[in-house]
């Protein structure tokens, strides 16, 4: 389970006040359901999924995973937890270019302390389910946009993280492999895991168990699901 | 191996940048350690024995420069409790011309007495590399410095006139970096037959029968050698004492003038020293942080995949070591190829203007691994301190 408790944070701005991204936010991602957070942009979607997956630090507020407060870990302490405990896809991928499609994917287990043939036919298991086995010595500028997404998507589960966190999946893919994505976010959550995405599609609703809307840093329940379901 | 080579041509111009900076370094260097070369060498020959030379003024030049030094004195010398070995010298510039000056090119005549061992305790033989060292009895023979043979395009067995007398070359001696490149090393005999060619008042002088002047009274000098145990400036200043009508050359005294003669040429080399390192360091350090910064969405990526500062600094610095132990090689390496490829140039007049030295090269090559671990280090920990949405924020 992900929870997040009073989250604060705020930027600095070049001049005048300084701008809330995240008020008073508070949020429980159960494991096993799929989390969907719409938002326009700048409404403080993506710094929401950055605190909760460590990658930035909050002015305030607590974030559990599993039942631990991970936000009051030191900076070697978040490391790990974000290893043991989250993954992350990115809107722009975020492959490293020098490495092949195979060794992304096995980059997320060398730094959970994962080598062997064992996290290697797992990297592969999964290049085969997302339909890019053909691929895997191929290095990132070599794909397509929707091969890379799928390609961080094996990153992204390759530990099984219990947290799946998503910032705009879909957002540079084309129809088809938006489908795929997202179909996957689905087995993920089936499978056990927190997911949480952002987006700023109304129709990254589908299939979300739980819809919430961000507007200037405060976290609301979102619209009606398709099928009357309630976040 | 496969993850070394993908690193390494990931960072190839980062190699690049590193290799430029370290055969700036190198260079600079062996150019440093030529002239180091040059002036160790004259101070440890001076300090291998006492110079003594007649008073006054002549036409010898070098060491054993001043007047002429008449074979009693050199009895007289031999006699002084301490001495141990008097070798009769005549050194003269090979073109009179330019005896006025004592350039560090100039190229000598040293005519040295062969019926008696040379005293210099550091130069008992000049080292020959091809041929062989004049014995007693030679005439006619000459064995040449290195650079003088390039320069005179001179082999064993060619023939050098020198004032209209035919010599043969008997052996090249090996390349010293320092005064003996540029010798034509002969017995006395010989040369004191071209002091007389060369000096016309000399010339005037024994023909008139003015002076009483014997043949082994045409000495310009002498190396002298102290006993086991002496001190050689006591020795030197006994001899200064006890026998008229000498300059005698303290090896300390002499040691501490060339370097004060060659405190220009000191100078230099630490300013060229001084430039080398800061050249050449601020362009490796400046490359490598630069690589390491150029990555910042790279180690934000890694460490939002659960890298800690540990694993990253770790991953940092083994990379920072290979490329800087590549590009440190490939610059010394480059280095050597133009130094090699200038000095065969230079070689048509014998000249050469690099030295690149096992400690230079060594020394080069651990400044560069540790300024460029050091540069990644830093690089490494700004980085860290960013957070990695931060890192990629910014690397984007």
């Amino acid at each position: 389970m992900l929870e997040a408790r009073g989250l604060v944070k705020s930027y600095r701005a070049p001049a005048g006040a300084p701008i809330r991204a995240l008020d008073r936010v508070d949020l429980t991602v159960p494991a096993g359901s799929l989390a969907v957070v719409l938002g326009a942009s700048g409404s403080g979607k993506s710094t929401l999924l950055n605190v909760l997956g460590l990658l930035e630090d909050a002015d305030g507020g607590d974030v559990l995973m599993a039942g631990e407060r991970v936000s009051a870990l030191g900076r070697s302490g978040r490391g790990r937890a974000r290893g043991r405990y989250v993954g992350f896809v990115f809107q722009s991928f975020l492959l490293l270019p020098s490495l092949t499609a195979l060794d992304n994917v096995l980059l997320a287990g060398r730094y959970a302390g994962r080598r062997g043939p064992d996290v290697r036919r797992r990297a592969r298991e999964l290049l085969a389910q997302l339909g890019v086995q053909e691929r895997e010595l191929h290095y990132p500028p070599q794909l397509s946009g929707g091969e890379q997404q799928r390609v961080a998507f094996c990153r992204a589960v390759l530990n099984d993280p219990p947290v799946l966190l998503a910032d705009e999946p879909t957002g540079n893919l084309d129809d088809a492999n938006g489908r795929v994505i997202w179909g996957a976010l689905r087995a993920r959550a089936d499978a056990g895991a927190a997911v949480v995405v952002v987006s700023h599609r109304a129709d990254a609703v589908v299939g979300a168990d739980a819809v919430y809307r961000m507007q200037q840093g405060r976290l609301q329940p979102g619209p009606p699901m398709p099928g009357g379901g309630t976040p | 191996m496969r993850l070394l080579i993908r690193i390494l041509r990931g960072y190839a111009f980062t190699i690049a940048g590193i290799a430029i900076g370290v055969a700036g370094i190198v260079a600079l260097g062996a150019m440093a350690e030529r002239i180091v070369r040059f002036i160790e060498g004259g101070d440890r020959f001076v300090l291998g024995q006492i110079s003594v030379a007649g008073r006054g003024l002549g036409m010898g030049a070098g060491f054993t420069a001043g007047g002429m030094l008449p074979a009693a004195s050199l009895r007289a010398i031999a006699g002084v409790p301490g001495v141990w070995g008097v070798q009769a010298q005549v050194m003269l510039p090979l073109n009179p011309s330019t005896s006025q000056f004592m350039t560090l090119t100039q190229e000598l005549i040293l005519g040295v007495d062969l019926t008696v061992p040379t005293p210099n305790r550091h130069y008992p033989q000049l080292p020959v590399g091809q041929g062989r060292y004049l014995r007693p009895g030679d005439r006619q023979a000459a064995v040449v410095g290195a650079s003088f043979a390039t320069s005179h395009g001179l082999h064993v067995g060619d023939r050098l006139t020198l004032e209209e007398e035919s010599f043969e070359v008997v052996g090249v001696l090996q390349r010293t970096l320092t005064a003996p490149d540029r010798f034509v090393v002969m017995s006395i005999e010989d040369a004191r037959r071209q002091w007389i060619a060369k000096d016309r008042m000399l010339r005037t002088l024994l023909a008139t029968g003015v002076a009483s002047i014997n043949a082994p009274d045409l000495n310009t000098g002498a190396a002298v050698g102290w006993r086991e145990g002496e001190d050689p400036d006591a020795v030197a200043r006994r001899i200064a004492e006890q026998v008229p009508g000498v300059n005698v050359q303290l090896p300390s005294e002499l040691s501490r003038l060339l370097r004060s003669s060659t405190a220009f040429f000191s100078a230099l080399l630490v300013g060229i020293g001084a430039l080398a390192f800061v050249i050449g360091g601020l362009s490796l350090a400046n490359t490598v942080a630069a690589a390491v910064f150029e990555r910042i969405r790279d180690f934000g990526v890694k460490r939002a995949l659960g890298a800690t500062d540990l694993q990253l600094g770790g991953e940092v610095l083994g990379e920072a070591l290979a490329v800087t132990l590549t590009g440190g090689a490939a610059g010394v390496a480059l280095a050597i190829g133009l130094g090699f490829a200038v000095d065969g140039w230079a070689a048509r007049t014998g000249q050469q203007l690099f030295l690149f030295s096992g400690r230079l090269l060594g020394g080069a090559l651990v400044f560069s691994v540790l300024l460029g671990t050091a540069a990644a280090a830093y690089a490494t920990l700004r980085v860290v301190r960013l957070s990695p949405a931060e890192a990629i924020r910014r690397g984007a």
